[in-house]
């Protein structure tokens, strides 16, 4: 498998950000050429308690997508409900969706889906393309862990060494797509063969429900806990402690790393709001002034307006915070579950 | 010109009359026309159609439905196929079209439910069926033709394959049995492959055979995966009476237009496929249904929703006991958490011209953990989720529940119902079900119940003290003791004296609880005389001998058999004999 070291040559480039108005757009400067770059954010919402105002022309679930850093949003792809858990868009421009009806794949900028896998493969809740190779994708299921080598055309189930292979996040190592760690009801499992095979490293017995890498250190990695914290590998994966925010060890649904301060990260936690840590998870303080609803279950921090934050509640919509999670205010579909947020960057997803 | 019904039926797809099953054909008939005045709905369009009520106004009718795209769950998708492929011919051409816009742009659903694949699934099957050779372009979810027919091909096979061979998930359902009814109806209708409409017609008769050796004049008694609290108090009301009605003539009336029997959900009409079928129920199965000359006992293994989280297994096994006379049924499954949130361990139920012919208890239990073993969602906000869709999931008063804390031994007319609830439980109590129109209630000094409904008389040994709760016209009891229980035994009794001397002699009967208090136990003679004694967590023994219930068979009954794992059921009813052979998928006769 290739490597990300010799694919996208991001360290090459140079990123200005210009700010006009809400509208994050970067520009990159690379041999002299300068291109105009747009971030676009992409939000899943599983289910919605209003009433559809007159669907499907006004569809409250599924695909949503801003291309102005969260303050409109466009819906794409299935009108119709089918439990949309999660999409992001792989380095290739491919766009991915979790569904209830299995893994969807737009190659189309969300025009026209199809559902890439069978019967045998359900309840998906995330799905991610490896950074650096993005025919390379994996889907964390309720039935456990599957694997695309060729772009969704075929998946296969990969779960040996799990004992319980209930899913909920995948995290792809962006240096090495043979490294992956997954989020499982029984702990944190790491693969360093693609998948073939997993052996459980942190976390045992506990339900884990996201994992992360971090930007600046990709030997980082961090995993948030169904009710016990979060954790923190500085070995890509070997060994984890916990780095709790304080002594509260609450579920742990969402983190998100800054994208340009070292050891700056948000948790989004059940019942608990919004953390920040600004030195590595030592310290942490409590950033949900505004938010309506404490049950957080997507956040962002836009890679080019990184004061700008966008928070996924259970039940009561999206937020949006424009001075670091400072203060929030409620920015979209008020009365809905909104389960998954991501951006995309210059074809790259965080 | 209306067009007589008769004749109609006659010309219709799948509908050959003949002599021999004139009163079905009629009963087919009646329940089309009490469709045709329903509220719009696909079941009923398809009434309308059929008895030819003003056949322009229900091609309307379908064409706005067709239109309507928050239709898109599996409930629709296949309906709007069923009701396109037996009325295609009516349709004009803007209607064909319609159809195939439905299947070319519309996410449909595939839903989370065993139910709602084998709809999802079957509407696939015909709607690649009926446009072939067709790339992904033209479906909605991208795939050709062919990768779709392959697709709801391999999983109605998994399905079946599972159900003969383990059992069902969703088995037994009062409410949820005509949905798997209709669509193998549907599908045994208008497959094309002879194989698949062979292995369809299979499963109408394991569906409906399963259904009738548990049929007491229209009432599905016992344990059940998934109920509804009204229905579970009233079981007239369930959507099986239907299917009681039309392929049994039970119970001799369409009892759901009298008030006191309406359904919780008068839209949910899936008894029309059925009604439109031409399959027909073997005569074996209709004999299984409406013999009950001789009570029996009919044991069955099912299996449990997909655990997804929180077990070690897939599908663990569900063990059913039901005994069966002419006027009662006892039956229950071994307890703990079988379904999610709509389980029914166990009831007696009993023949009655009455509403709430029914006693059992129940407790009321949930949790984070419960759904989380189902459901992928989060544990934390699950309970609310569900709470939202069917209401009564938290309630302290709901009736049906499936509870860790719950497990029974069932002997024939006894059983012995144990309760060991963890301290700090949501809602630590049981609740029993009684009716207020018993025709006798009685309560002894110490506490013990005896109840008459018409020829069914049932002693009600409360293991801890309880107090009684008026409910509307139906009484509660409930008893806040964490170790708790029940001993029910169940008799027939056909007059007033022998009333009297059941509860005489119920009286004499000893139950012996020793050590209750440490571990719910109970040493039980019933009388008959037989001994059960069975401690929570521990062993069943009956006369001294281990009750073994994971040796249950898939199907083990005077009118129904059959081995885990073998794909090969029979049927049974005197000399003659059906099997079912889903391993070779085909029917033989004997």
């Amino acid at each position: 498998m290739k490597s990300l070291l010799r694919v996208p040559s991001f360290s090459a480039l140079l990123f200005v950000i210009i700010a006009a108005g809400d509208v994050a757009v970067a520009q990159r400067s690379s041999g002299g050429i300068r291109v105009a770059q747009r971030v676009t954010v992409y939000m899943t919402i599983v289910a919605s308690y209003r009433a559809p105002q007159g669907p499907p022309a006004d569809p409250a679930y599924g695909l949503f997508v801003s291309a102005d850093a969260g303050l409109t949003w466009q819906h794409r792809g299935w009108r119709e409900y089918i439990r949309t858990f999660y999409s992001e868009a792989g380095n290739d421009g491919t766009i991915w969706s979790a569904c209830g009806n299995g893994v969807l794949r737009s190659t189309d900028n969300g025009i026209h889906w199809k559902v890439t896998t069978g019967w045998e493969v359900t309840e998906v809740l995330k799905v991610k393309a490896a950074p650096s190779l993005p025919s390379l994708v994996f889907a964390s299921t309720a039935y456990g862990v599957f694997r695309s080598t060729d772009r969704g055309e075929t998946w296969e189930k990969k779960t040996a060494g799990m004992r319980r292979p209930f899913s909920g996040d995948v995290c792809i190592d962006r240096t090495d797509p043979r490294r992956v760690l997954a989020a499982t009801e029984e702990g944190v499992y790491l693969s360093e063969n693609g998948g073939e095979t997993w052996r459980q490293t942190g976390a045992a017995g506990k339900g884990v429900r996201v994992v992360v890498q971090d930007p600046f250190n990709a030997s980082q990695f961090w995993f948030g806990t169904e009710e016990d914290g979060v954790y923190r590998s500085t070995d890509s994966g070997k060994k984890w402690a916990q780095r709790s925010p304080g002594s509260l060890h609450s579920a742990v649904y969402t983190i998100a790393i800054h994208p340009r301060r070292k050891d700056c990260l948000y948790l989004g936690t059940y019942g608990d709001g919004i953390f920040v840590t600004t030195d590595g998870g030592r310290h942490w303080e409590a950033r949900s002034n505004g938010l309506s609803n404490m049950h957080i279950h997507a956040l962002v921090v836009l890679p080019s307006a990184p004061d700008v934050l966008l928070a996924g509640t259970l039940n009561h919509g999206l937020f949006r915070s424009t001075d670091s999670g400072g203060t929030w205010q409620s920015c979209f579909q008020d009365s809905s579950q909104v389960w998954g947020l991501s951006v995309r960057t210059e074809g790259s997803s965080h | 010109m209306r067009v007589s019904l008769f004749c109609l039926l006659v010309a219709l797809p799948g509908i050959a009359l003949s002599a021999d099953d004139s009163a079905f054909v009629a009963r087919q008939r009646r329940l089309l026309e009490v469709l045709s005045k329903e509220p719009v709905s696909l079941p009923a369009i398809a009434g309308r159609l059929a008895v030819d009520s003003n056949r322009a106004a229900a091609i309307a009718a379908f064409d706005s439905m067709g239109r309507d795209r928050s239709l898109s769950n599996p409930f629709h998708g296949y309906a709007l196929m069923a009701v396109y492929l037996h009325f295609r011919s009516l349709f004009p051409d803007s209607i064909h079209r319609l159809v195939r816009e439905v299947f070319r742009s519309r996410g449909l659903y595939r839903g989370d439910t065993e139910n709602h694949w084998v709809m999802y699934y079957t509407g696939m099957y015909l709607a690649a069926q009926t446009w072939p050779n067709e790339p992904g372009t033209e479906w909605f979810n991208g795939k050709s033709s062919e990768e779709n027919f392959r697709e709801a091909e391999g999983w109605l096979g998994h399905w079946i394959t599972l159900t003969s061979t383990i059992g069902q998930g969703e088995f037994d359902s009062p409410t949820y049995m005509p949905v798997f009814l209709a669509p193998m109806c549907v599908l045994y209708d208008f497959a094309i492959d002879t194989a698949m409409k062979t292995r369809a017609r299979m499963m109408c008769d394991l569906v409906l055979a399963d259904f009738a050796v548990e049929d007491l004049e229209g009432n599905y008694g016992g344990g059940h995966s998934r109920d509804y609290p009204a229905d579970i108090i009233n079981p007239l009301i369930a959507q099986t009476t239907r299917v009681a009605w039309l392929y049994f003539d039970q119970p001799g009336r369409m009892i759901w237009d009298d008030p006191q029997f309406r359904p919780r959900v008068r839209a949910s009409w899936e008894i029309v496929f059925p009604a439109l079928s031409s399959y027909r129920a073997p005569e074996i199965v209709v004999r299984m249904a409406t013999d009950r000359s001789v009570p029996y006992v009919q044991r069955k293994r099912k299996r449990v929703r997909n655990v997804i989280r929180f077990g070690d297994e897939l599908n663990p096994p569900v063990y059913k006991y039901t005994y069966m006379t002419a006027d009662y049924v006892l039956g229950s499954l071994q307890g703990g958490i079988l379904q999610p949130f709509q389980q029914h361990t166990w009831d007696v139920t009993f023949v009655s011209d009455k509403p709430y012919n029914t006693i059992f208890t129940v407790h009321p239990s949930y949790s984070k953990r419960e759904l989380g073993m189902f459901f992928p969602e989060e544990l934390n906000v699950l309970a609310q989720d569900v709470d939202r869709a069917k209401i009564v999931y938290t309630s302290p008063d709901k009736w049906n529940s499936s509870s860790p804390y719950e497990q029974t031994f069932q002997y024939r007319n006894a059983i012995i119902v144990l309760y060991n609830i963890a301290p700090g439980a949501q809602h630590p109590q049981i609740d029993g079900f009684f009716p207020g129109n018993l025709d006798d209630r009685t309560v002894d000094s110490t506490g013990r119940i005896f109840c008459r409904s018409g020829n069914t008389a049932v002693s009600f040994f409360p293991l801890r003290p309880y107090t009684w709760i008026r409910e509307g016209d139906n009484w509660r009891i409930r008893s806040p003791y964490l170790k708790n229980g029940a001993v029910v035994e169940v008799a027939a009794v056909h007059a007033a004296a022998e009333y009297t001397e059941f509860i005489r002699q119920m009286r004499t009967h000893r139950i012996d609880t020793t050590g209750f208090s440490r571990v719910p136990t109970v040493t039980y003679t019933t009388l008959a005389g037989d001994i059960m004694k069975f401690e929570y967590d521990g062993a069943r023994t009956l006369n001294g001998g281990d009750v073994d219930i994971t040796k249950t068979p898939l199907y083990d009954g005077p009118m129904m058999t059959g081995d885990p794992g073998t794909g090969v059921i029979e049927l049974h009813y005197g000399v003659r004999a059906r099997v079912l052979d889903f391993r070779q998928g085909r029917i033989i006769e004997r």
